[in-house]
């Protein structure tokens, strides 16, 4: 049996003096600490795509003239920015949030620095969708999207493996201390929005279409979907707080309710308001922001509060988790804008 | 503006030791007590001279005395609480270190004889304001409703005068008021609420458990636990470094002494601590007060009623030391039977080596039970059971020292091997049972020739195993070592004379010939002479006692001011 014990001693240091000059290899990697590296990779991945998506060209301009109307075209526009915004919230939350967790765990399985990279360079096609007011896709945002959702339902299977195969199996126990079930579909949900601004960006301005149904119509339900989503992973994690504080009931009644209302506007008819469902997304996205000075007040109460950060940020609630609430409302603002026909000037 | 819960670690570097010494200078004193939840802060004492005449006079703060200080002063009622031991802030005062921690342990002389003499101290008595509580493994488990009625119910032992209905109820009281944290559905019994906080992870030791009992096919659980998973007040939730036994320095452990005596204080009742309790004073058949040491003389306090929850040594030893011309057998004793029926419950172990590192030390020490052979009656092939009991067994995790100990008397290592095994520490995971002894008469506290610093004759303590106790240890043992070997255990080893927890010194009833105390702790010879901790048991079944000792201190209590009204 290895026991620490066995392992090799380390050979018993030199003393300065007596050391001889002698030219030894520079090893540059042993000064630096291995998340600094991550990082880097993660921030390289970054703006390497960043600079690889380019400046994408306005629709129609190689046919020669606009040939839609402005009107069309601005909503489509500003829907399709206002996904790039979701997506940045969810990319930036799954990033921060799997780099906290995972580094709680170690890096204990090779794989678990996949979201961090994956997030990263997401997070950078989000942001490069966010600031590009035209319309007309990019083919690497686009390619970029696509692999964060994958990822998300890939780390979905690895993290539902985890806990199954845990003392327990599928008990509330494993669902609660192992890894997160719900978590890596943050990132499917970043990258669904992300494509979907892709698509949006292509689609016919006047009468936006996605995979042949109503872009707005569609969009609405998704998200009232994703939301939904989001609470049960809410709802999980703080019924392994036992709802101690009763602000924790939030994001467990207010997104659904603000679902349901994505879910009416969808039935309601094209150019009528849909002020109620907006106002019921501004209130999940402020929510979500809100969230983590909830959670930040939550590391205070932990052993040590904010002067023992470096342990609490760890064990204590996600700064990182709630912000991902807001992404999604604000798929849901895009939808609804999509649905009105008209902008939401914000 | 102080937001709760901000920095009031005691590891804040910013922190100093206090100043002064709770071990030899009160504290609970000049109409302040400490503020266990916050570092060097106090909160307001309401106080009463010894010559004014108090509601109650309760002797002991631990899981019964301070749990009734707590609901009598709620109640309206005034009340002064003695304790012997310190007045500790756990923030402050607690060491990670096992030696210094055995200040919490009542480690003043006790003499032991019988067949099978107990060992005292660490493992069953603490002397400090909470009891035994402020180090207790923090398993808080019900009663199975049928123990309430063995004799009847299952033929051995003795009825309690209470009814399980009404116990469930307390028990979710104070579950509610620990914050206990279980699991979302406990596996045996009947329905109960859920608890409070949910179950905490657990660690490799408790995994240990949960593979030799799903080997085994019997159902295992996380521990219902009186530490807190999520934040509580000014409670952190646990931070897992397994010092629980040896005294919680962050509060996150429920004791008697950050739970219910905070609250006791806030309701007005006075605590005074290094006051040790040394004889009750009786008129006319009635208790008049206490006559108790602190500061260096002894004092008498004048009151209404009087309650004993010194626990199964101490509460007898106070009821015998104070006998006087009325009552020459001691107070509450015209049965007979205080001191008699002493209960301890098993708490034998099997140990085994591990390919994997295990590091049991981590986190709570009982972090994984099972309660099976405490509802299964029969049992069946190698494991039919041929005593009356049951038990529930748990996973471990010794600190260093304990080990070391454990090793060198238990396993009879010294020198090279004991040096080769401690090597072995972090890959050792060990079951530990909780078992039901039975009551008998021979079993017993009395007073011995010697006295102790305050001038008092100490409590001797006998002690023998009778062959239903024998018995059920060999069930257990073997049990235990099949279920570690088919968890991965190698060179699995018995530690098969180890016991905890002390019962059953002033048993309650519903006959005054066969009893100490009526349903309502209240003794049958003396109306206003209460007893209220683990002395009062008739029988102790298969769990941990303090959850049962506080619940039927939350009934005396509503009982008492039912009364009243
Ligand atoms: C190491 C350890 C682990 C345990 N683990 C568990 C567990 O996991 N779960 C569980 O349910 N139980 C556990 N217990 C048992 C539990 O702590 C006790 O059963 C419970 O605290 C007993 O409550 P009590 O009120 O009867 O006595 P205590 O809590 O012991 O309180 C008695 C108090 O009275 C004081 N006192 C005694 N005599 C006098 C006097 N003459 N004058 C003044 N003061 C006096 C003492 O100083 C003491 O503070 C454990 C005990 C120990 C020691
Ligand atoms: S493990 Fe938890 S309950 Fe035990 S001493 Fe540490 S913080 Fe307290």
């Amino acid at each position: 049996m290895p026991m620490p014990s066995d392992r090799a001693s380390r050979p018993p240091r030199r003393r300065a003096a007596s050391v001889k000059r002698r030219v030894a290899p520079v090893r540059v990697e042993a000064a630096v600490h291995p998340v600094v590296v991550l990082a880097a990779v993660a921030a390289g991945a970054g703006l390497l795509t960043w600079f690889a998506a380019g400046r994408s060209k306005p629709l129609g301009l190689a046919a020669g003239g606009r040939s839609y109307s402005s009107r069309g075209h601005d909503v489509t526009a500003s829907a399709a920015q206002r996904l790039n915004h979701a997506s940045t919230m969810l990319a930036a939350s799954v990033l921060f949030d799997s780099g906290l967790e995972h580094y709680r765990g170690q890096f204990f399985n090779r794989a678990m620095y996949t979201p961090i990279v994956v997030s990263s360079v997401t997070l950078a096609a989000s942001l490069h969708g966010a600031g590009d007011t035209d319309t007309g896709s990019s083919r690497v945002r686009h390619a970029v999207q696509a692999l964060a959702g994958l990822t998300g339902l890939i780390g979905f299977g690895f993290h539902a493996y985890n806990v199954g195969k845990r003392e327990g199996g599928y008990s509330f126990q494993n669902l609660f201390y192992s890894a997160p079930i719900g978590a890596p579909m943050a990132l499917t949900l970043a990258g669904v929005l992300g494509v979907v601004a892709e698509r949006v960006r292509d689609a016919d301005p006047d009468e936006p279409h996605l995979a042949g149904l109503s872009a707005g119509r569609s969009l609405a339900v998704a998200t009232a979907g994703m939301l939904v989503g989001t609470t049960l992973e809410a709802g999980l994690l703080h019924f392994r707080g036992a709802f101690q504080n009763p602000a924790m009931f939030v994001p467990v009644t207010l997104p659904p309710l603000a679902a349901a209302l994505l879910v009416r506007a969808a039935t309601k008819p094209e150019g009528a308001s849909q002020a109620t469902a907006k106002w019921g997304m501004w209130a999940v996205s402020a929510m979500g922001v809100g969230g983590v000075a909830f959670h930040a007040y939550g590391v205070a109460r932990m052993m040590g509060g904010w002067a023992n950060w470096r342990q609490n940020l760890i064990d204590g609630p996600p700064l990182p988790a709630p912000p991902s609430f807001s992404g999604v409302a604000l798929g849901g603002l895009a939808a609804l804008e999509l649905i009105e026909r008209s902008r939401i000037r914000f | 503006m102080r937001i709760p819960g901000l920095g009031n670690a005691a590891d804040n570097p910013k922190h100093v030791t206090p100043g002064d010494d709770p071990e030899h200078h009160p504290r609970a004193r000049d109409g302040r007590a400490p503020n266990v939840m916050r570092i060097g802060e106090w909160v307001p004492m309401r106080q009463h001279r010894d010559e004014e005449e108090v509601d109650f006079a309760i002797v002991g703060t631990g899981a019964g005395g301070g749990t009734l200080a707590c609901r009598l002063a709620e109640g309206g009622l005034s009340v002064v609480a003695f304790d012997a031991g310190p007045y500790f802030r756990p923030l402050e005062d607690f060491a990670s270190d096992e030696s210094h921690q055995s200040k919490l342990y009542w480690t003043d002389e006790r003499i032991v004889d019988g067949e099978n003499p107990l060992q005292m101290g660490s493992n069953n008595s603490g002397k400090a304001v909470g009891g035994s509580t402020v180090h207790y493994a923090m398993v808080a488990l019900r009663f199975r409703p049928e123990w309430f009625k063995t004799r009847t119910l299952m033929g051995y032992g003795a009825d309690w005068p209470l009814d399980w209905r009404e116990m469930w109820r307390y028990y979710d009281q104070v579950e509610d008021d620990l914050k206990i944290s279980g699991p979302v559905n406990y596996p045996w019994g009947p329905y109960r609420r859920r608890y409070h906080r949910r179950a905490h992870e657990i660690n490799a030791a408790a995994k240990v458990l949960a593979r030799g009992a799903e080997a085994m096919g019997i159902g295992w659980t996380p521990t219902p636990l009186a530490t807190v998973s999520a934040p509580h007040g000014d409670a952190p939730p646990c931070v897992y470094r397994g010092f629980c036994t040896l005294g919680c320095s962050t509060n996150a452990k429920q004791s008697v002494l950050v739970s219910y005596l905070p609250r006791a204080l806030k309701a007005g009742a006075e605590i005074r601590d290094l006051a040790m309790v040394g004889r009750i004073e009786t008129r006319n058949g009635r208790a008049t007060g206490v006559h108790y040491f602190r500061e260096g003389k002894w004092r008498f306090q004048r009151a209404k009623n009087v309650v004993v929850a010194g626990y199964a040594i101490e509460t007898p030893r106070l009821l015998l030391n104070s006998a006087n011309q009325e009552f020459p057998d001691g107070l509450a004793n015209s049965s007979g039977l205080v001191g008699r029926n002493l209960m301890v419950q098993g708490n034998q172990a099997v140990w085994g080596v591990f390919d994997e590192e295990i590091r049991s030390y981590k986190g709570p020490p009982s972090l994984a039970i099972s309660e099976h052979w405490n509802y299964d009656d029969k049992g069946h092939g190698p494991f039919a059971k041929d005593f009356f009991g049951g038990y529930s067994y748990m996973s471990q995790g010794p600190l260093p020292q304990l080990w070391a100990n454990t090793q060198a008397s238990a396993h009879g290592l010294w020198g090279e091997a004991l040096v080769a095994e401690m090597q072995r520490y972090n890959h050792v995971a060990g079951l530990k049972v909780v078992s039901e002894y039975m009551p008998q008469e021979r079993n017993r506290v009395t007073l011995a020739d010697v006295k102790d610093q305050y001038g008092l004759p100490v409590a001797r303590i006998t002690y023998s195993w009778c062959d239903n106790d024998k018995a059920l240890n060999r069930h257990a043992l073997k049990f235990l070592r099949e279920a570690l070997s088919a968890a991965g255990g190698r060179e699995v080893w018995d530690q098969g004379d180890d016991t905890c927890h002390l019962n059953g010194t002033a048993r309650m009833g519903a006959d005054p010939r066969t009893s100490v105390v009526d349903a309502d702790c209240r003794s049958w010879d003396i109306p206003n002479l209460y007893v209220c901790d683990g002395s009062v048991f008739p029988t102790v079944g298969g769990v941990n006692p303090s959850l049962t000792i506080q619940a039927v201190a939350l009934r005396t209590a509503d009982r008492i001011l039912a009364r009243r009204r």
